[in-house]
């Protein structure tokens, strides 16, 4: 059974149809990469996945449970998903320590002391320990951009969801991500990452979901989209000839 | 009476005087809070009726709302005693005025973060109290000096109404001796001082929560 099966997914803004049936699965365990270009519906998907978007109509399987039905338990499905967000949104008023503390406290009911024990081991594990007094001003974005995923792993999701991780970073550090998303996935974190950045995607995922114009188009090898695909348009993206 | 004598004298308002200042910025801070914070969180009819409340009550000079309050209750059957007679009037006004220097360092909350708190699992209540409340206090704190220091430049009102503060000291101290210009004088430098000493206790505040990327000046 997949960890999340996406199923004839719509939504409109308006008289604007953003997504227009997406069909997408996640598997426990994938690094699934969706790539496509801007205003395609990347970051739309994904808010749709905990609902901070609802989508206009289709279904969303997590964990084999619709979680677009009227008993569906909201706050509990998002503490489920991890979101680490585009301009990562560190809450600038708190240290980096209890930025990743802040959930467990609040949300997981944990005394401070232990959900501080917690929020340690999860910003060892990612390098940034020497940093837990710091707040994110003090830091740069390399560095935000781990506490977010640390953020979002201290609440043991069953997936990360990924929105644009490079578009705030500079090219040197597309390599540095995609060394730690491809640790992070060996070490067992499911994965779902929105990109339009080609050299993060290539590095991080053989195969890759093309996303456009609202559908999935295509689910291949990059090097396959770029070279073989019978639409012009997805080889041009994937950097090969039209 | 040497000047020493005059300050001396009026300082026995002091007291009055800051207590004043101190009940009407309580009602104001409590109120003003709860009004920006229903405002965030409450439904458009709601925000329509607060964004009235706010509208009204800036427009009321404070000594008519104070009239109104003191002299114009107790023909309804409700006396009301001259303290709370101020908070009602100058609190409440002050809150309106609160209300939108509140209004305003809320909108200044990064709607990123509201969204990653949301995406997080918190509820819209704990949201407001651990990511937005926190930083909208900070952004508040220009605001919020400016009508503290309109609420204690606004309190000799409450000599109106019996309360023998600075000013009903002054008046008093000005007729035995008819030395006005001494007497005021010496009445502008106390709340000067007031001011003064109010000014540096929210400097330190700031300087002590300060955080790195959120300076308010």
């Amino acid at each position: 059974m997949a960890l999340i099966q996406i199923r004839d997914l719509v939504k409109t803004f308006g008289t604007h149809t953003v997504l227009q049936g997406v069909n997408l699965e996640v598997q426990k365990g994938d690094l699934k990469v969706v790539m496509g270009p801007s205003g395609c519906g990347k970051s739309t998907l994904l808010r749709c996945l905990n609902r901070l978007v609802e989508p206009t109509s289709g279904e969303i399987h997590f964990r084999g449970e619709n979680i677009l039905g009227p008993n569906v338990e909201v706050r509990a499905l998002r503490q489920n998903i991890g979101f680490v967000f585009q301009q990562f949104a560190l809450y600038r008023h708190l240290t980096v320590l209890d930025n990743v503390s802040l959930g467990l406290r609040k949300l997981r009911g944990m005394k401070r002391s232990e959900a501080e024990e917690k929020a340690l081991a999860q910003l060892k594990h990612l390098d940034m320990e020497a940093h837990r007094h710091k707040y994110p001003a003090q830091i740069s974005g390399g560095q935000k951009q781990r506490v977010a995923i640390a953020r979002a792993l201290a609440m043991d999701p069953a997936v990360v969801v990924f929105d644009e991780p490079t578009s705030a970073l500079d090219p040197v550090m597309v390599r540095e991500v995609a060394e730690l998303f491809t640790r992070l996935n060996r070490e067992g974190v499911t994965m779902l990452c929105v990109t339009h950045d080609l050299a993060l995607a290539s590095q991080i995922s053989e195969k890759v979901v093309f996303l456009d114009r609202g559908v999935v188009r295509a689910e291949e090898k990059i090097r396959h989209l770029a070279r073989d695909h019978a639409d012009p348009r997805v080889r041009t993206f994937f950097g090969g000839k039209e | 009476m040497s000047f020493w004598n005059i300050l001396a004298q009026l300082a026995q308002g002091l007291v009055y005087t800051l207590w004043v200042t101190l009940v009407c910025s309580a009602t104001g801070m409590a109120v003003g809070l709860a009004v920006a914070g229903l405002r965030r969180m409450g439904s458009p009819i709601l925000t329509s009726i607060l964004d009235g409340y706010t509208y009204v009550f800036r427009g009321i000079p404070v000594l008519v709302m104070l009239f109104m309050v003191y002299f114009g209750l107790p023909s309804l059957g409700l006396k009301v005693s001259p303290l709370p007679a101020m908070a009602l009037s100058l609190g409440l006004i002050a809150s309106a005025y609160l209300a939108e220097v509140f209004r305003g360092a809320l909108d200044s909350v990064d709607g990123s973060e509201i969204l990653a708190a949301e995406a997080m699992g918190m509820s819209r209540l704990q949201v407001f109290l651990h990511i937005e409340l926190p930083q909208m206090f900070r952004f508040a704190v220009p605001g919020m000096v400016n009508e503290f220091t309109s609420i204690l430049k606004y309190s000799p009102f409450a000599y109106t109404v019996g309360i023998p503060e600075i000013t009903k000291q002054a008046m008093t101290l000005t007729a035995t001796t008819l030395r006005g210009i001494e007497i005021y004088l010496a009445v502008g430098m106390l709340y000067f001082a007031i001011y003064r000493v109010l000014l540096t206790g929210v400097q330190w505040l700031e300087r002590r929560h300060q955080i790195p990327g959120m300076e308010t000046n």
